[in-house]
């Protein structure tokens, strides 16, 4: 009885709420299909297909765990993890350091804030290939490199850059931060202009420091975009392929070999669609795993949003 | 809707999804279209000719040119020419050379794409492994067959089975800047025939302060190692599967590489490099293993005076070059007209039209006499008796980045050239029996 009671009263208020919002649903109709086709359909394939082989022609053959197994034996894929975990270090907190640095430049009311706005943003919508072009200029591991000319000016060494084991993964991570800092920028910009001036005034008239006005108002008010920025940093982190696959063709050794490379080399090279399909998913794992992570300890305030 | 055609429907989504993932990288990439554009595949007509053949084929190839004119118009009379003549319909689409393999499984997965399609040998065997292309044995007749340079032949036939028609061929000989040679004070007509007369070059321009020679070792070992390895009358692997990168023959070509970079004959960045045009275009370069694109490169910007030498020898003469060919697809609805297509498109006379205007090699002889006039492409076309197109297996591909490593690993001082040829050795066995 009670359980018709609390079913009858469930139905009611899903009722009372399409009538609330018929329109917002109706509206999101497309997207909930588009999403269900194109997001969740071929998630869930994606997962029958870690079970099968398939030629690309003709059906899959169910071939059980051997894919998973294979994925505990691989060497490189392992190194694919673990070189995309270094560069995910090498690479979230100076993004997010950098963005709000840039951001905290144009909010501060510099002259031309314009100008600098457009210049740190320049990175975001250029080409990725034309930036990828003029950083292989610059760390050309020969001693007529650009940053091994100037480094020569201060007596170090000319390196190798993109040919060290040690250095490469430090490169692209460079790259990709030098990329996408002016996206975080944006981001950290859009904070900084919500904060209440009158914190700011208070904290004056109380006597803070501009640095320590800084540490104690503006970094905790920014915390909703902390949280944002962390997630979406870290999940283009895990994601990190073009560099690799247009500088130095996941090498050497291996060393800026990352998931994504990897799963891209056993899909569209080796032919072995189930088996990238396995390793998308240890990517999908890893990055809910983080992002599950994150929530927990940046992202328990409820007022992150 | 069957159970088939829906299973084909969502494994297209899966590779849609995988495509996705790689949506940055392929942002950049242009496509540039100057021919007709229409994708739909071999549906019948009722339109009937002489030669018994009917209905319609979609051809997919890359450009092959900088966007020359000559080239879209090219295809036009082709297809306009080959349909007046069967009576099949031509749809020409070009798809852009990155990512070709993405958009073309992609569409063999959904049922789609095309009826003919361009690819190199090193994919053939794979495809023909995963029965994605068609056996046009059948279909060609050792007639049709006679008048075209052996190699090519090779480079497109597997087990005994014909899965592609080549239509252009490359072979890569050492390109010499000649202002180099002249402050060294060496004769043209006496450049290095043999690895030792070429080290001894080799040293001669680095105490002049130039690099001897180019080596992309982020790139494909097409144009590194093997090259190397086939001269020193070493293989990688034969088709019976035995593995013969470590062999001593096979291994002196790792030692060579390790003793151009240690000896800083090759560029310090040669672990990881993907080109080295503007060292060698900058004078810094005393040679490249080039092809008809360096020569026509150079002829165009003029960065110096060049000479090309025949390929080097050591227990044999040999070198890298590609043939490009066209294949059917497994899933035609139209495999007759796609194989004449095939046949046409590679005919001497196509041939002459396809190469003068793309400036590659024509893979029939009698073809050949487009270059009579053109001193370097003449002479280019003359060492393709020397070109092997690479390791033609299935796992062909696949090896590469397994050796590559070891390389990288060999020139960085991690290991000594026998570890490296070992290690990759142990790769490949385990990758061919897994």
């Amino acid at each position: 009885m009670t359980s018709t009671t609390s079913k009858q009263s469930f139905s009611a208020r899903i009722k009372r709420e399409l009538n609330k919002n018929l329109l917002v649903y109706v509206v999101l109709i497309p997207v909930i299909i588009h999403f269900l086709i194109f997001q969740i359909y071929p998630f869930a394939l994606s997962f029958y297909l870690t079970f099968h082989d398939w030629k690309i022609i003709g059906d899959p053959e169910f071939v059980g765990l051997k894919h998973w197994k294979n994925l505990f034996d691989d060497e490189i894929a392992w190194k694919a993890i673990w070189n995309t975990v270094k560069f995910s270090i090498y690479y979230i907190v100076p993004t997010m350091a950098l963005g709000l640095i840039l951001a905290v430049i144009i909010n501060s009311g510099v002259k031309y804030s314009g100008f600098f706005k457009g210049l740190f943003f320049l990175p975001v919508v250029t080409s990725f290939v034309i930036i990828a072009g003029i950083w292989g200029w610059l760390f050309r591991g020969t001693e007529d490199g650009f940053i091994n000319y100037l480094i020569g000016f201060v007596g170090i060494d000319p390196q190798l850059f993109l040919s060290s084991s040690s250095q490469a993964l430090l490169v692209l991570a460079g790259l990709s931060i030098f990329k996408v800092a002016g996206t975080t920028m944006i981001y950290y910009y859009a904070g900084l202009q919500s904060i209440d001036r009158q914190l700011y005034e208070a904290a004056r008239i109380d006597g803070a420091s501009p640095w320590k006005i800084f540490w104690k108002v503006t970094f905790p008010m920014l915390k909703p975009i902390h949280f944002y920025v962390a997630i979406t940093t870290t999940i283009g982190s895990f994601q990190i392929f073009d560099s690799a696959f247009l500088l130095t063709n996941g090498g050497p050794n291996y060393s800026t070999t990352t998931i994504v490379y990897y799963l891209y080399h056993q899909g569209f090279t080796s032919l072995n669609l189930s088996y990238a399909a396995v390793l998308s998913y240890v990517l999908f794992f890893i990055i809910l795993i983080i992002a599950l992570i994150q929530r927990k300890y940046i992202g328990k305030d409820p007022n992150y949003y | 809707m069957s159970n088939t055609i829906f299973k084909r429907l969502g494994l297209l989504f899966l590779v849609l999804v995988l495509s996705v993932v790689m949506a940055a990288c392929s942002e950049d990439e242009t496509t540039s279209t100057n021919a007709d554009t229409d994708t739909d595949s071999g549906s019948a007509s009722t339109d009937t000719d002489s030669s018994g053949l009917s209905g319609e084929i979609t051809v997919w190839a890359h450009p092959y040119t900088d966007g020359s004119t000559g080239e879209g118009d090219m295809w036009k009379t082709f297809a306009s020419d080959f349909e007046a003549e069967t009576g099949v319909k031509v749809n020409f689409e070009q798809i852009p050379w990155a990512n070709r393999d993405q958009k073309i499984l992609t569409a063999l997965a959904a049922g789609q794409g095309p009826d003919v399609f361009y690819v190199i040998p090193d994919q053939m065997p794979q495809y023909a492994e995963q029965q994605l292309i068609l056996d046009i044995s059948q279909y060609v007749t050792d007639e049709e067959l006679s008048g075209f340079v052996p190699t090519a032949i090779e480079a497109t036939s597997w087990k005994g089975k014909q899965y592609g028609m080549p239509i252009l061929q490359t072979a890569e000989s050492l390109i010499y800047n000649k202002d180099i040679l002249t402050e060294l004070g060496v004769d043209e007509n006496s450049l290095p025939t043999t690895w030792d007369e070429f080290k001894a070059l080799a040293e001669k321009a680095k105490a002049a302060g130039y690099y001897a020679f180019s080596y992309a070792g982020g790139g494909s070992l097409n144009n590194t190692l093997y090259p190397f390895l086939w001269q020193a009358g070493g293989n990688v692997i034969d088709e019976d599967n035995n593995i013969l990168i470590n062999k001593p023959e096979a291994v002196k070509s790792f030692e060579l590489i390790n003793e151009m970079y240690t000896k800083g004959w090759i560029p310090q960045d040669s672990v990881t490099a993907l080109d080295h045009d503007s060292l060698y275009l900058g004078g810094k370069l005393l040679a490249i293993n080039g092809s008809g694109i360096s020569v026509n490169r150079l002829l165009d910007e003029k960065p110096f005076e060049f000479v090309i030498a025949p390929p080097l020898k050591d227990a044999e003469q040999l070198t890298y070059g590609t043939v490009g060919m066209f294949v059917g697809s497994a899933i035609s609805k139209n495999p007759e007209a796609a194989a004449e297509f095939m046949k046409y498109v590679t005919n001497t006379e196509n041939q002459r039209t396809f190469n003068n205007i793309t400036q590659y090699i024509p893979t029939r002889d009698e073809a050949k006499d487009i270059f009579d006039s053109q001193q370097y492409m003449a002479q280019l076309a003359g060492y393709t008796e020397f070109a092997k197109p690479g390791v033609i297996h299935p796992e062909g591909r696949n090896i590469m980045p397994l050796v590559q490593a070891e390389i990288q690993a060999m020139l960085e001082g991690k290991q000594s050239p026998q570890e490296a040829a070992d290690k990759a050795a142990e790769a490949i066995d385990k990758l061919i029996n897994k």
